[in-house]
């Protein structure tokens, strides 16, 4: 069942020469919908490597979403292995992978998820108020690097109302890279965004990748799929090639 | 900015929704905290007043009874002894047990008996000033009670309040003049040889105001004729204690004392216990009818405001419950996102605890407040504030503020768990 993860040349991509960072081997992952077991993943493998921007293209229902998903820990897969910098994913206790989301991981979805009644600069700093010790100097600091990464300096005060849908993205990516996180998990971060803007949250992505960070991106968009080192083409819940 | 700002800034970004829970909340404890301070005002008028429908302890000195009957002739009951009570030092000890605020009024009596035209009647000595704060029901028919100024017979109204140390004034004994001489040459009435006549008794002796009625080798005047009352009052005369005990010869002496008690906020089998033991050798008795009486008109009241109480906290409780489960789902991506951040299941759970404790607190603080002020006014439209006093009591807010925020953070305790169940898959995954 498990395919071979490296794409091949023609997409543009290149072989993964590093020890991964992110490594799942033939992970299965299951729903029931409306009564109908519906196997999203068959036994899917991939390595990512500490700086590697890997895209994952695939058509709707192909699993690449489920497949984001499972790597970024937000599901647990059925059956297989999944491990991060040698710690099994499939086995961590809760707080780890809390920890994991806090820390090392970052995702940002199709839609930009703020809340909405939060500044952009309290969205951005969203991931240090998670406890009752209150945001210190620093971590406002570089929350507004981060605003300022994404061109949106000026904009920390404003509601996400307030913003255009491409700036409610960036802010998003912002909030993702506030964390120092080392990979960056995308779900089709400019599917709902107009060619323009997907073109710029697509450079702030590339860029991002130019600083270290490790990014898995799920995409419909060949173009935006061809920047990236690799691509990973799914299909019927399989790596295709 | 912390967690909490999440929980606050969300309760002023949906401030419609969060005024009126807060309204209803604070209505609510409005309610509460108003009938409560209008039922403790009630409660402590009504015992006030209940108390001047008598006594509900008779301390008397023990004594041998014999119910005698011989040969078919029933001789009724018979005291083997006639013991009597030291005025000051029963009262001075009752004074010194540790219930005494509880005690409202302490009224010795000395009865004798004797005739008058004849006809035998019973004197009892009281301390009118006492006397009259246990029998409120008192009105004064014709003339006034002795001490007193003389009330109108039109203007016949229920006996005032006396000072606490009337009636024992200093006892002169004027020689006994005769009954018919009495409406041509009656000595005038002075506080200490005033007698009130009990209606029953006036018409049987034919007895008003201005008549001098002998007593042993004294003699005393009436000043005034009660209103029939449907007690023993009605048959006896009343005079003053210190008359009395001076003009039998028994100065100092009582046959026994009643006591009336506030019981509501206390047992008065505690305050018969303690009166024993201030008082060894002496019989105590406790009315228990008119004590259950008087305490279960008081705790009906407060029951009935705790029950109105109940259903409000519970109706309040069960709409932020239902309010916090519908915000649970209309904040489901929400919740997933702060998941997919590294919030804590826990983290998740207090974001809504708060947010339901925070309506809690401000609506404990806010209801308290207006709840007071509207007491006043609740107090004023009855008319029963006259004499009430409403102390405000910090504690009692911070209690109140604390009990609330208690009550809705437990109404949210469904609602938060659920939220803390969400899953960022099932919340932003679109598969």
């Amino acid at each position: 069942m498990t395919e071979a993860t490296t794409a091949s040349a023609p997409l543009g991509t290149a072989p993964l020469l590093e020890a991964p960072i992110l490594e799942a081997v033939d992970v299965t992952k299951s729903f029931t919908q409306d009564g109908t077991p519906t196997q999203a993943l068959k036994g899917v493998s991939l390595s990512v490597a500490p700086g590697e921007f890997v895209s994952i293209v695939g058509r709707s229902g192909s699993g690449k979403s489920t497949l984001l998903s499972v790597l970024s820990t937000l599901l647990r897969p059925d059956s297989g292995q999944l491990s991060y910098n040698g710690l099994d994913l499939t086995r961590a206790t809760e707080a780890e992978i809390n920890a994991l989301r806090h820390g090392d991981f970052a995702v940002i979805f199709q839609f930009h998820y703020l809340l909405p009644y939060l500044t952009a600069l309290e969205n951005t700093l969203l991931p240090f108020m998670r406890g009752l010790r209150p945001v210190s100097g620093a971590q406002r600091k570089r929350a507004l690097e981060c605003l300022e990464r994404v061109g949106l300096a000026d904009k920390g005060h404003r509601l996400p109302g307030q913003l255009s849908g491409g700036e409610q993205q960036r802010v998003a990516i912002a909030r993702a890279l506030v964390k120092d996180a080392r990979i960056l998990f995308a779900d089709e971060p400019t599917g709902s965004l107009d060619s323009a803007t997907g073109a710029t949250v697509m450079e702030l992505l590339g860029q991002i990748h130019k600083d270290g960070l490790s990014v898995v991106m799920v995409t419909h968009n060949e173009q935006y799929a061809s920047l990236s080192d690799r691509v990973v083409r799914m299909a019927d819940g399989l790596v295709a090639g | 900015m912390n967690i909490l700002t999440i929980a606050l800034r969300n309760a002023r970004k949906k401030w419609v929704r969060t005024l009126l829970l807060l309204l209803v909340f604070t209505l609510g404890v409005v309610s509460i905290v108003s009938l409560n301070f209008v039922s403790r005002v009630v409660g402590e008028g009504l015992e006030k007043k209940l108390v001047s429908f008598g006594a509900n302890i008779l301390v008397s000195p023990k004594s041998e009874k014999l119910t005698v009957s011989y040969g078919g002739f029933a001789l009724g009951d018979m005291l083997f002894d006639v013991a009597y009570l030291d005025e000051r030092d029963t009262l001075g000890r009752i004074d010194t047990i540790a219930l005494r605020k509880n005690i409202s009024v302490i009224a010795p009596k000395l009865v004798v008996m004797d005739r008058v035209q004849g006809k035998a009647v019973a004197i009892v000595g009281v301390r009118f000033g006492q006397e009259k704060l246990l029998k409120g029901y008192w009105t004064v028919e014709q003339g006034a009670i002795p001490g007193e100024a003389p009330v109108p017979r039109a203007a016949a109204v229920p006996a005032a309040p006396m000072p606490a140390d009337a009636g024992s004034h200093p006892v002169s004994v004027r020689p006994a003049l005769p009954l018919s001489s009495a409406k041509a040459s009656a000595p005038a009435a002075h506080p200490g040889n005033g007698v009130l006549v009990g209606s029953a008794a006036a018409s049987k002796l034919g007895l008003k105001p201005g008549d001098a009625v002998p007593l042993g080798t004294s003699q005393m005047i009436v000043t005034g004729i009660l209103a029939p009352t449907g007690s023993e009052d009605d048959n006896v005369l009343l005079a003053d204690l210190g008359f009395v005990q001076q003009a039998v010869g028994r100065p100092g002496k009582a046959n026994f004392v009643e006591v009336a008690a506030l019981c509501s906020a206390c047992p008065i089998e505690d305050i018969v216990h303690q009166i024993g033991a201030a008082l060894p050798g002496v019989e105590i008795k406790t009315l228990r009818n008119i004590v259950e009486q008087r305490m279960y008109s008081v705790l009906f009241v407060k029951k009935l405001i705790l029950s109105v109480s109940l259903v409000i906290l519970l109706t309040g409780c069960s709409m932020v419950g239902i309010s916090m489960l519908s915000a649970v789902n209309e904040r489901k991506k929400e919740i997933g996102i702060l998941r997919s951040l590294g919030f804590s299941r826990r983290a998740v759970f207090s974001i809504f605890f708060a947010e339901a404790a925070s309506i809690g607190l401000l609506a404990g603080l806010a209801g308290y407040l207006a709840g007071y002020l509207v007491s006043f006014r609740i107090l004023a439209v009855l008319e029963l504030g006259d004499g009430a006093h409403l102390a405000f009591e910090p504690l009692h807010l911070a209690a109140t503020a604390l009990i609330l925020a208690l009550l809705t953070s437990l109404a949210s305790l469904v609602p938060a768990w659920k939220a803390a169940a969400i899953e960022p898959s099932e919340a932003l995954v679109t598969l």
